[in-house]
């Protein structure tokens, strides 16, 4: 199951019951560490703050980061088991495999998108978040909280992805191959100088126990540490892990400040070198040998098995996809036990989580660096087929400004280009709003002669095209009130108990497979025209339009609440309608 | 704690993703152990994603055609 053996421990081992309980089994990942049952009780308290505790970020937001990095990764373990967790905790196959595909392309909301976003860049080591996009997490809607638990997901996502790869443990379920496609972010402005943070900001806690502990333990209190204060739960676990790992065990503690430093300096981590370089020091190693180490290890003057040990950790931190079982065997030939590995896989990968996480938080040296680092040029492993940045809509240049202009300038032709442009959409709005192609069609010509008349108003504050389905709104609501008074959209009839769902089958895994383009596209044209006018209207400008809820009020003078209250209503009307053709047992029996 | 009824007047906002941090996680706590909510929320995504993807109301680019000539000759009626 694992490069190590598996050591009996007793079936009431606390973190064990505690991984059932959550997990529903206990993953192969803390089976291959049972010689060290004391790392794997630090390391469930971790897990616990980090993971089970729930604050800012929801259980599937956690996953979702989880899976998003171990695909980054290649990590086949990591991808296996976060991608039964998402379905058991309720996300469809279809849009995990969405998110897999392109998370940027899966409809997730924007602050989720931005999370993932996020969490990629952070994981790449040797990429340091900046200030900009912490900024650009606020933005979009993560508060500081949010982001603090990004960052710790995300290492422990990093920290799982070199502990499963330095065990080599099997996946606890069938592998799932990965098809992953994260987003190239070469493309965008990325600092190349050391980024000075801390970025979050922290709470004051007082003379915390944290402190005290560290103070006796390290000496001083690292930034690190400070920088996470808003969590003290997680910051007392991390001293758990650490402490576990340096106080107990085989390996000396100058072995394994060896591994922090050197894999810190694998992960071009400016701040972890600084620290460990200062603790070797104390811990009698000469400057200049430990600048070597950083540097090179093996041109230090090392004996040849603690070179072996921390080539291993070198190649398991920067060349994960060449790491294998020679690399283990290796070691065990220099004479270190299968504890000894086991402590020296551990203590690279927490390393990794610690670098990641001051990656994350920015958290300034404790002593001045004697070797900065800057950005590792970019990976390009997984970067095959860079992908375009949606311009924000406000950014952009109307594509439709020039032919504007023209007409404008008396060029009457300029105006037959821009309804040919933009007649499907405008007739599409219109048959939603009538529910008859002949009415709609009369309305398109009558909203272009509208549209003509008063393009002198058109000001450009939004796009002439939104604009425009604006106006194909007005005009196919006068249609309706002059032709259809009855099919009214204005009353908007209180109504006391929310909608109960009546079809509760679950649906096929992929719907559209079983219908033709030609038979699907029938179906949702009969559902939206049995829709009452006033949810058919807003269905066709949000959902197929793709307005958002305030050019939908505006163009159809409506507030913003009725817009979602109708929204809503609307597309459950339609699910309702279309669930006897998608759900389960309907097509899945029938070949 | 949440009901079946809320996470229904809360569905739309979730798929957009428009909910505060606190209430979504309410309602994936919800959603962790109600099936009917499951169900409701992934065949709504589904609904969702087969209309945007129907093509649905969309006529052949020549049929408009007919349609900018009869604007541009009142166009052209009116200047003249």
């Amino acid at each position: 199951m694992s490069y190590l053996r598996e050591a009996e421990v007793s079936s009431s081992f606390p973190p064990f019951e505690a991984f059932r309980e959550h997990f529903g089994f206990v993953p192969k990942i803390y089976l291959a560490q049972t010689l060290l049952p004391r790392l794997i009780e630090a390391e469930a308290a971790l897990v616990e703050a980090v993971l089970f505790q729930q604050r800012a970020l929801s259980p599937i937001q956690k996953e979702c980061i989880l899976l998003v990095v171990a695909a980054a990764h290649d990590n086949v373990y990591g991808v296996t088991r976060h991608y039964q967790r998402l379905r058991l905790i309720g996300m469809a196959e279809q849009q995990i495999d969405r998110i897999l595909a392109g998370h940027r392309q899966a409809r997730l909301p924007t602050a989720d998108a931005g999370l993932l976003d996020f969490a990629l860049k952070l994981a790449r080591h040797g990429a340091p978040i900046s200030q900009a996009d912490v900024a650009t997490a606020r933005a979009q809607g993560l508060s500081d909280e949010s982001i603090l638990e990004a960052i710790l997901v995300t290492a422990w996502a990093n920290f799982l992805c070199s502990l499963s790869t330095g065990l080599g443990v099997a996946p606890d379920f069938e592998p799932r191959e990965i098809r992953h496609q994260p987003p190239d972010f070469s493309a965008e402005s990325e600092s190349t100088e050391a980024s000075i943070g801390p970025y979050l900001t922290t709470v004051e806690n007082g003379p915390g126990g944290y402190a005290a502990v560290l103070q006796e333990q390290f000496g001083f209190v690292p930034n690190l540490f400070r920088a996470q204060t808003r969590r003290l739960d997680v910051v007392g676990a991390e001293i758990g892990v650490l402490e576990t790992l340096l106080f107990t065990g085989d390996l000396t503690r100058v072995q394994k400040e060896r591994i922090l430093l050197v894999v810190s300096a694998a992960n071009r981590n400016t701040y972890g070198v600084a620290v460990h370089s200062q603790i070797l020091t104390t811990l009698g190693t000469p400057p200049d040998e430990t600048d070597q180490i950083a540097l090179d290890h093996q041109r230090a003057r090392l004996p040849e098995e603690d070179k072996a040990l921390l080539e291993m950790v070198r190649r398991l931190a920067t060349e994960p996809h060449a790491f294998g079982r020679s690399d283990i065997e290796r070691l065990q030939e220099c004479g270190f036990s299968q504890r000894h590995v086991l402590e020296a896989v551990v203590m690279a990968s927490f390393t990794i989580f610690l670098n990641t996480v001051q990656f994350g938080l920015g958290a300034k040296p404790d002593f001045t660096p004697r070797r900065m680092f800057g950005p590792a040029p970019p990976k390009k492993a997984h970067l095959s087929s860079p992908e375009p940045r949606p311009t924000p809509r406000e950014f952009a240049v109307d594509p439709d400004a020039e032919a504007i202009a023209k007409v404008r300038g008396g060029d009457l032709d300029a105006f037959e280009v821009l309804i040919l442009r933009h007649s499907k959409r405008v007739y599409r709005t219109l048959v939603g709003i009538l529910g008859n192609a002949d009415e709609a069609r009369d309305a398109v010509q009558e909203t272009f002669l509208k549209a003509f008349q008063h393009l002198g108003s058109f000001e450009g504050r939004a796009r002439f095209s939104t604009w425009l389905v604006s106006i194909a709104s007005n005009t196919g609501l006068q249609f309706l009130r002059e032709r259809r008074p009855l099919d009214s959209l204005d009353d908007d009839e209180f109504e006391p108990d929310g909608f109960r769902p009546r079809q509760i089958r679950a649906w096929t895994e992929d719907p559209e497979q079983f219908y033709s383009r030609t038979e699907t596209r029938s179906l949702v044209e009969g559902a939206v025209l049995k829709l009452p006018a006033k949810y058919r209207v807003v269905v066709m400008l949000r959902d197929m339009e793709q307005l958002s809820a305030e050019e939908t009020a505006a163009a159809l003078g409506l507030g913003i609440p009725a817009i979602k209250s109708r929204l809503l209503r609307g597309r459950l009307m339609l699910r309702e309608a279309l669930a006897p053709h998608f759900a389960r047992s309907a097509k899945e029996v029938a070949p | 704690v949440i009901s079946c009824a809320d996470f229904m007047t809360e569905i739309g906002n979730y798929l957009d993703g428009d909910v505060a941090a606190e209430v979504r996680v309410r309602l994936e706590a919800h959603l962790s152990h109600c099936e009917t909510c499951q169900v409701v929320l992934d065949s709504a995504r589904k609904t969702l994603q087969i209309v945007t993807d129907s093509g649905s109301f969309d006529l052949p680019q020549e049929t408009f055609q007919p349609i900018a000539d009869r604007v541009m000759a009142r166009l052209r009626e009116a200047k003249t």
